[in-house]
């Protein structure tokens, strides 16, 4: 007779208690109501269950690789960082440094009209998405976030130029918490780059942004962890009527990196688009989750997200488009392209449709090729070498996406593609 | 021919094949497609190679530059020097050069990123920028390209015509000594088949050689080739002149089946 399968062994969580919440609030200056609301997301932290594998989400990623191995109140200035101060982008409103530990260091531009960007609690959840990111994540986040910040933009602002975030994954545990709320009519960008980290270093992270009636936001999330680091980060986005939402993503450093991405069209009318790259190398593993959900009429939403594997890398995305009884009239559209570079590189694609009502056009496609030895020939036969003709491709394969991207960005995801184009153009990639 | 010039190795011959066989798989097995191929190209001499439908001409033609999917025995020389064991991309830095059938369209690479690249690796050096737009615009203003195709992709949603003319674009840019031009005028209308022609027969001079695969008169005409080969199931069959040309256009190619077949017949 077989066995009965042996019970699922518990991933390792950190443990979280009082001493510590109160600690970490101090350390990164969230206010007195600031426990409270940590002692309330231990609660759900210590309820939620471990993600299940079966699931598609985490079908590729195991949570308990990603999740910090303990939690101490880091406090304090770290070490040396100088060398990790990327540039700031030009001509920004805001440029914000989070490290862990520490309250966020905050530099306005001059430029800011009064009363456009102010300040605001990080923790707090009012008005922050319906959305809920994975459960154990989110409250793990909100519990024990030690760096973080929130910044409302006042009804009708137009900000002179983007927030610029850097979000220093400078301790072992580094559980960085953005909130951003517009108002409504107004327009904003939000660019955060994820930096640093290095052997053992883990980061649980989450952005949550809620864009009001007939307002535009951007929003970038670019990681570029060093080698070593694994982590989870996830943005919930709500988008009020007729607003419109741009999220780009970049996911490129760190050894095993999940985002999630998840926007709500809650308001009728209201457009989202997602365009992300990634480009993994050696043996990290990246892992990207999107959601569009429709809650409302003659909403639209699109997806565009490419990915380069090469060496023994491994990129694996699943993505949601959930359109909801009520939300008639609504577009979706989902595209996923893979390039494979090497034939131990590998990627997968789920796309999941759930569409409750008739009324709605949805499309998805999703694509995992090798280079077109067909390509690399046309390239050899003008006289370029493999690697070259290689490099070539691949930058031709993320062109059209890249050119999706706002500059300031562009510049940033370069910044890393560049390099990575170059190794493989040399043959060391 | 004197026994001097059927030495592959003489300066004098710009290119040559011996006994060139080629071989793609077919399941477990391997099919031959090009079965015994011996061929000469003086410095300043242009062949037209004619051969029906399936017969291996762009089979031979991707062998000789060196295509990796296919398994090749025999010799090939260029400029005097053997190049079968070299990669695609070292024979066209020796000046070979292949004018595809059907080019292919790399996405996302703009035609001036991709003509930078070919010249440097061909030239073995850096191109300053204003050189190159200049050069550029002097091979545009020939093809009678577009300028804006600089910014386009590469063979990216261009009509046949376009592709063909940014092929011997390319055959102007870099100066091959040797060019093996696939039906470079098939698909072509009468005016872009004679502004084809005509950068063919800018790119070719004294020094350099080309082989020709077309199916019609028409480039002929044009070009005006100093030997024609009839190529059939992998092998040539007839060498000539302008005047086999008009006997194929006559006659069609059974009666060289049969002639080759009486020759096949007689050498067992
Ligand atoms: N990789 C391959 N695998 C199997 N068969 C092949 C392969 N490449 C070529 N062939 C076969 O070899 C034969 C010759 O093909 P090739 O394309 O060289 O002909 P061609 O003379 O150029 O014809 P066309 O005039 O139509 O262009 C064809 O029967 C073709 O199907
Ligand atoms: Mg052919």
């Amino acid at each position: 007779m077989a066995e009965t399968t042996a019970p699922a062994m518990a991933p390792a969580r950190p443990a979280l208690d009082e001493t510590l919440l109160a600690a970490l609030a101090a350390a990164a200056g969230d206010e007195s109501g600031g426990l409270t609301r940590r002692l309330a997301a231990q609660v759900r932290y210590e309820a939620a269950e471990t993600p299940s594998r079966v699931r598609h989400l985490w079908r590729f990623t195991d949570p308990a690789r990603l999740l910090p191995m303990n939690l101490t109140a880091v406090t304090g200035a770290p070490g040396d960082v100088s060398h990790t101060l990327a540039p700031s982008v030009a001509g920004a409103a805001a440029t914000i440094d989070l490290w862990p530990g520490l309250p966020p260091v905050v530099a306005l531009s001059d430029d800011l009209p009064a009363g456009q960007l102010t300040v605001v609690s990080a923790g707090e959840t009012a008005g922050s998405p319906a959305l809920a990111a994975d459960e154990l994540f989110a409250a793990l986040n909100e519990a024990a976030w030690n760096t973080g910040i929130g910044l409302a933009v006042a009804d009708g602002a137009r900000l002179p130029g983007p927030i610029h975030v850097r979000v220093h994954a400078s301790a072992a545990a580094s559980l960085p918490r953005l909130r951003l709320v517009v108002g409504r009519n107004a327009e904003a960008m939000l660019v955060e780059q994820h930096l640093d980290g290095g052997p053992e270093t883990r980061v649980t992270g989450h952005t949550a942004i809620t864009v009001g009636d007939g307002s535009r936001v951007r929003h970038a999330i670019v990681q570029v962890w060093g080698q070593g680091t694994n982590g989870h980060l996830s943005v919930s986005t709500k988008a009020g009527a007729d607003a419109d939402v741009l999220t780009v993503f970049g996911v490129f450093g760190g050894d095993e990196a999940k985002l999630e991405v998840r926007t709500d069209l809650a308001g009728k009318g209201s457009r989202s688009e997602i365009v992300g790259v990634t480009l993994v190398t050696g043996k990290q593993h990246g892992d990207v989750h999107t959601t569009h959900r429709h809650l409302a009429e003659h909403t639209s939403s699109r997806i565009d997200f490419k990915a380069v594997a090469a060496e023994h890398a491994r990129s694996t995305y699943t993505g949601l488009i959930r359109i909801e009884d009520q939300a008639h009239h609504c577009e979706a559209y989902q595209e996923n392209r893979n390039l494979l570079l090497s034939d131990r590189a590998r990627a997968d694609a789920i796309p999941e449709l759930e569409i409750h009502n008739q009324e709605v056009s949805c499309s998805h496609g999703a694509t995992i090729a090798p280079v077109d030895p067909e390509q690399l020939f046309y390239l050899a036969s003008r006289g370029l070498e493999h690697g070259e003709a290689v490099s070539l491709v691949v930058g031709g394969f993320l062109e059209n996406t890249m050119a999706k991207l706002p500059d300031d960005v562009r510049t940033m995801a370069e910044a890393f593609v560049g390099p990575r184009l170059a190794a493989i153009r040399e043959g060391s990639a | 021919m004197s026994d001097a010039l059927l030495n592959p190795a003489n300066p004098a011959n710009v290119f040559a094949c011996r006994n060139l066989h080629v071989f793609v798989k077919d399941g477990d097995q391997e099919k031959e497609i090009v079965r015994g191929v011996d061929l000469t190209v003086q410095r300043g001499q242009k062949h037209a190679l004619m051969g029906p439908n399936g017969s291996g001409k762009s089979t031979l033609a991707a062998a000789l530059m060196g295509h990796p999917s296919y398994r090749v025995e025999g010799e090939i020389w260029l400029n005097g020097e053997r190049v079968d064991a070299l990669e695609p991309h070292e024979r066209a830095r020796r000046g070979m050069f292949l004018s595809f059938q059907y080019p292919v369209a790399v996405p996302g690479v703009t035609v001036a990123n991709f003509l930078r690249a070919s010249l440097a690796a061909r030239r073995g050096t850096e191109i300053p920028v204003r050189a190159f737009r200049q050069e550029l615009n002097e091979a545009f203003a020939t093809m009678g390209i577009d300028p804006s195709f600089i910014t386009r992709y590469l063979n990216d949603g261009f009509s046949g015509g376009e592709k063909k003319k940014l092929e011997i674009l390319q055959m102007l840019l870099l100066k091959p000594a040797f060019s093996l031009l696939d039906e470079t005028d098939s698909g072509l209308d009468i005016d872009a088949l004679k502004v084809v022609s005509d950068g063919i027969n800018q790119a070719s001079g004294p020094d350099n050689g080309l082989l020709l695969v077309t199916h019609y008169q028409r480039i002929l005409n044009h070009v005006q080739p100093d030997v024609v080969h009839v190529f059939m199931s992998g092998r040539l069959v007839r060498t000539g002149g302008m005047e086999l040309v008009t006997a194929l256009e006559e006659r069609g190619y059974d009666w060289l089946t049969d002639e080759a077949a009486v020759a096949e017949g007689s050498r067992t």
